[in-house]
């Protein structure tokens, strides 16, 4: 009897209390992480066009176009597809892509989840945080070479 | 030291000496079916004859003491098939043996392991679905991730992909025309349990014949979230594309506890040596995780007993949601973390340092207040205790058997926890208890759950202490690692971590490329299901319900 | 308190419906019980998708339902134009009298229980000699409606939720029944307006808070019993398996869809309030209360047992099928004797 008293005491002290740990989402906006990953933003005057964060990408989110001259064409990105693991971020050599704090992005369809270099460009971001002040993005483990032979692929 | 483990009364074990396994003599054990001996990273493996295997494995169980069959990892050579099972004890997991058996590449059969470890069981029909090997011997050799008008077997290596992989049910044997009812006269009921169920956590379809309110046989059937991320794993380059996908195999989240697993087989693997400094942030995060997932555990596992409107959940995720808070400011992810990097991890802890120190600890020294709450309001409550104490009981040799591993195990009385018997990271350092509980009922399995969270509350403690006072020049978070990881061909390695759900072992073999060329993935989850009908035969539907909700499953990681 | 006529005669006088005879008369009774039946629904209406929603957030530390209108009561509104609006959805093999007539069966009970409670101010449909027998007799037709619509809806979980459901209410409809027996023997009558009457006076007088004799204090075990009871009778936790989302889906109610739903809903919610209304006449003096006028002081009592049902279901885990009949025929139907022939004795000794 006395479990089951204690039990409710606890339920009622938090009834009591008035505090609520939830919050009304769109008026009253969670704090984001610096470090946090969101949708990507792109920068062509920066890009090189290496295509790194290409062969990097493990489930094929980015596509890269490339003329003849090797110029870059095309820059897509499959947001829908995008599993947020920031190795392209991580892997871009000029910062060319940034994985900014915006996690609010909706679409009807499939299809309108797939953004070009433009949409990506214009990917707002968020509450002003700009993830490259915030944090500085480690690029230790790509330049390690390991004992052995250097590989440049 | 806290961490010792209590010392067996030394069994008289075939093979054990004073500086490791004798794989010699275990060969000796079992020479008459021996025909060659293969050398893996992490153990010795005898390869046997394809028709000795139970006389094999019951010699090694028996005599050598091996009653931990972790996995059984099946694949298809060029030339052959090969079922490896991969073999342990609880006392001591480091003791290892791979016991490789090869079968015939036309006609693959091996006899069954079935009868020796009953955790093979749904291991063989794993390697059965996906590789195709068959199993003699074998009680009930169904498909069991794949549905079963699947055609052909995926990992197989001549299996097409284009082409059609489900039939119609016209042209195959229609598993709904299966009558279920046994008779007009019986006297039980057979009821499908999920695959949508407000119980099942996940989809997760468990077929139970009722008689009245007691469960007269169950079956859990399950697949519905199979992805094959073995397979996925295989097609991404070791370096940097396979981290990502384990953590979303467990995303209660247990992801940086399953992001090790893979990050311990490749390192042991290409032999890569982490810092130990990152090996301090990895054990931080890991167990902080590791709260997370103790937390989700319990709030779902009040649902299930409590009802919808219970508190507790809610009780549980504000403070799961403290510790995210933490690790989206560690790792960047709340769930899908992706923070082990080969070698290291990926981040320092973020700057103003001690903010975020003073971060964890305030959460630190919140958790007894908590803790304290959740005593009140579950256990002990007198209802719960009815509910709870004396049901589901799995006592401790029959979880061995089915290979159970974690809380679940620990919450029959086994001692068993690979942070201290298979040590990695800094657990060897630090100063902890292994839990356990003799109750072998749902009471026990959460009780050590909820004790579990106060222990990685002492460890992360111990780490952020640590971290403070590392000397700022040596903080080096990652080793030297080469952009392209080309293990040489044909090593093969099994190493297993304790994550959240319990043992989480990889096994990979690499054939020269920068991408494994076979990767297995024992999952905690999937070995912990199967004894759900030892659990519950014969209890009350509620009973069944609870014992699901104390096995705290993933169909993430049970799928795959 | 001022002794009141039933409300029939109240609007009969009212309305000079006297004149009409026997049409009058069944004018006045539709009259009154519209009122009262009204009084009901729009209790229920609140409690259904605002208040519970309300009280469970602050259990659970949410903020729940604020968008529409003020405190977000608006939902009342949005939510049953969304309940009614929804497809009607009934199963094939669906046993079709039955199907239908079991929402109604569950909700029409328990309004019926409604009318002889005494709700202060004279709102009373009728005072029968009878009425507390009549109330638990009507409000247990409940559990036929349950079974009803278990075994019709042709659905197995529906099945094992209507067996679930009388097994419960029959293991604790005696400790109830036998319990408001020991506030009989006191009040020495089955009529309810009697038994608020015998619950006026004064206790005990501390200063300038007068403690009546309200059968709570006079017997607190026995209120303890019947708030048990009746929690069980209105299947709430921690006796809600009738129903336990977590077992067998909706139990009876998985195959209801759209109006039938809202029925059923509404259902539930009528009985509580009749629950709580059986309490507060039984055990808390009905409508009596200080300054505020005896409707008030009804309703916040029977608000008062809801609050406690939702109360208990944050805080108390659901028991099992087998222990639940175990404790209703092993543990309270034996409590409930004794309290019975206790109450007799000592009412039988001292004189009452």
């Amino acid at each position: 009897m006395i479990g089951l008293l204690k039990s409710m005491a606890t339920t009622m002290k938090h009834a009591l209390d008035g505090q609520t740990f939830t919050v009304e989402y769109p008026e009253d906006t969670p704090e984001v992480s610096p470090r946090f990953r969101g949708v990507h933003k792109f920068s062509q005057e920066r890009c090189i066009w290496c295509r790194q964060c290409e062969s990097v990408c493990p489930n094929d989110t980015i596509q890269i176009v490339q003329d003849d001259q090797r110029n870059g064409e095309q820059y897509n990105l499959h947001i829908g597809q995008c599993i947020y693991c920031r190795l392209c971020e991580e892997v871009c050599p000029v910062d060319a892509i940034l994985l900014t704090q915006n996690f609010e992005f909706t679409a009807d369809t499939k299809d309108e989840l797939a953004y070009n270099k433009e949409q990506l460009k214009n990917v707002p971001w968020y509450k002003d945080i700009d993830p490259l002040e915030a944090r500085e993005p480690d690029r230790g483990a790509w330049i390690g070479e390991g004992e052995g032979e250097v590989d440049y692929q | 030291m806290s961490l010792e483990k209590p010392v067996p009364d030394a069994p008289d074990e075939v093979g054990v000496t004073e500086d490791g396994l004798d794989y010699d003599a275990l060969e000796e054990l079992v020479s008459e079916h021996v025909i060659d001996r293969e050398s893996h990273v992490n153990a010795e493996a005898l390869v046997i004859r394809p028709d000795a295997v139970q006389d094999t494995l019951s010699a090694l169980k028996e005599e050598a003491g091996f009653d931990h069959c972790s996995a059984v990892t099946a694949q298809e050579y060029e030339d052959r098939y090969e079922s490896i099972y991969h073999l342990k004890k609880f006392d001591d997991p480091t003791q290892q043996l791979s016991v490789v058996v090869p079968a015939n590449k036309d006609e693959p059969v091996s006899e069954s392991a079935e009868s020796v470890y009953r955790t093979a069981d749904w291991h063989e029909r794993e390697a059965y679905d996906l590789v195709g090997i068959e199993y003699d011997d074998h009680p009930d050799l169904r498909r069991i991730l794949l549905p079963e008008t699947w055609q052909g077997h995926p990992m197989g290596k001549d299996y097409n992909q284009n082409q059609p992989q489900v039939v119609p049910l016209r042209e195959h044997v229609n598993p709904l025309a299966e009558d279920h009812s046994a008779g007009e006269d019986s006297d039980t009921m057979f009821v499908n349990i999920g695959p949508h169920h407000p119980a099942t956590h996940g989809v997760l379809h468990v077929k139970t014949v009722l008689d009245g309110e007691q469960i007269a046989d169950i079956d859990p059937d399950i697949g519905y979230l199979h992805r094959n991320e073995e397979q996925m794993c295989e097609q991404s380059t070791y370096r940097h594309q396979i981290m990502p996908y384990p953590d979303r195999w467990d995303y209660t989240p247990g992801g940086i506890l399953n992001e090790w697993a893979y990050a311990r087989a490749a390192e042991s693997m290409a032999d890569i040596e982490v810092p130990e400094y990152a090996q301090v942030l990895r054990t931080m995060s890991a167990e902080l995780t590791r709260i997370a997932a103790h937390m989700l555990a319990l709030g779902t596992f009040g649902l299930d007993v409590y009802g919808d409107f219970n508190a507790i959940f809610m009780y549980a995720v504000r403070d799961r949601e403290a510790v995210q808070n933490i690790l989206e400011d560690l790792t960047g992810q709340r769930l899908m973390f992706n923070y082990f990097r080969l070698g290291g991890v990926s981040w320092d802890v973020p700057e103003p340092r001690e903010e975020f120190f003073e971060k964890i600890r305030e959460f630190l020294d919140g958790l007894p207040e908590y803790i304290e709450e959740y005593h009140n309001l579950i256990t002990e409550n007198e209802i719960f205790q009815l509910r709870c104490i004396d049901t589901g009981i799995l006592p401790p040799e029959v979880a061995k058997n089915y290979g159970a591993t974690g809380p679940v195990l620990r919450g029959s009385g086994v001692d068993y926890d690979l942070r201290r018997d298979d040590p990695y990271g800094y657990y060897d350092e630090l100063d902890w208890n292994v839990v356990t509980e003799d109750g072998c009922d749902n009471y026990s399995r959460v009780l050590v759950r909820m004790r579990e969270v106060e222990e990685s509350a002492k460890i992360i403690r111990q780490c952020v202490d640590l971290l403070e006072d590392w000397p700022e020049d040596d903080r080096e978070i990652q080793a030297n690692v080469p952009r392209t990881l080309r293990p040489e061909a044909d090593k093969e390695v099994y190493e297993a971590v304790e994550g959240a759900k319990g043992e989480l072992g990889i096994y990979m073999r690499s054939d020269g490329t920068d991408k494994p060329a076979r990767f297995k993935i024992r999952s905690p989850c999937f070995s912990n299901l199967q004894t759900l009908p030892e659990m519950s035969e014969g209890e009350y539907i509620p009973d069944m319900v609870a014992s699901l909700g104390s096995l705290d499953i993933v169909l993430g990681e049970v799928d795959r | 308190m001022v002794e009141s006529a039933p409300l029939p005669e109240t609007f009969s006088d009212l309305l000079g419906l006297e004149q009409f005879g026997v049409a009058g008369e069944f004018l006045a009774g539709l009259l009154a019980a519209g009122l009262v039946g009204t009084f009901v629904l729009l209790n229920t209406a609140v409690a259904g998708p605002w208040a519970k929603r309300k009280i469970t957030a602050s259990f659970t530390d949410r903020i729940s339902v604020n968008r529409v209108g003020p405190w977000g009561l608006g939902t009342i509104i949005v939510d049953s134009v969304r309940l009614l609006s929804k497809e009607l959805i009934i199963p094939e093999d669906a046993d079709r009298p039955a199907y239908d007539l079991a929402p109604l069966v569950l909700a029409g009970s328990a309004l019926l229980g409604f009318a002889v409670i005494p709700m202060g101010n004279g709102i009373q449909v009728a005072d029968p000699e009878v009425g507390l027998a009549y109330v638990f007799a009507v409000a247990s037709i409940a559990s036929l409606g349950l079974l009803m619509a278990g075994y019709s809806s042709s659905n197995k979980y529906s099945f094992l939720g209507g067996l679930r459901a009388v097994a419960q209410n029959l293991a604790y409809e005696i400790p109830l029944v036998l319990t408001g027996a020991s506030v009989v023997i006191f009040a020495g009558t089955l009529q309810m307006s009697e038994i608020v009457a015998a619950q006026q006076e004064t206790l005990l007088q501390l200063g300038p808070v007068a403690i009546p004799t309200w059968f709570g204090i006079l017997n607190p075990f026995a209120f303890a019993l019947f708030v048990v009871a009746n929690l069980a009778e209105v299947g709430r936790n921690p006796f809600d398996i009738p129903e336990a989302p977590t077992e067998i889906v909706a139990g009876y109610q998985t195959e209801y869809s759209s109006v039938y739903f809202v029925l059923f809903y509404l259902g539930e919610f009528i009985h509580i309030f009749l629950g709580g209304a059986l309490i507060a006449t039984l055990f808390l003096g009905g409508p009596a209360g200080p300054i505020l006028p005896g409707i008030v002081w009804f309703t916040i009592k029977i608000w008062a047992v809801f609050l406690f049902t939702q109360w208990a279901r944050s805080a108390l885990p659901r028991v099992r099928i087998d222990q639940l009949i175990e404790i209703g025929w092993k543990g309270l139907l034996v409590l409930s004797f004794a309290n019975l022939i206790l109450t007799a004795v000592i009412v039988g000794v001292v004189g009452v």
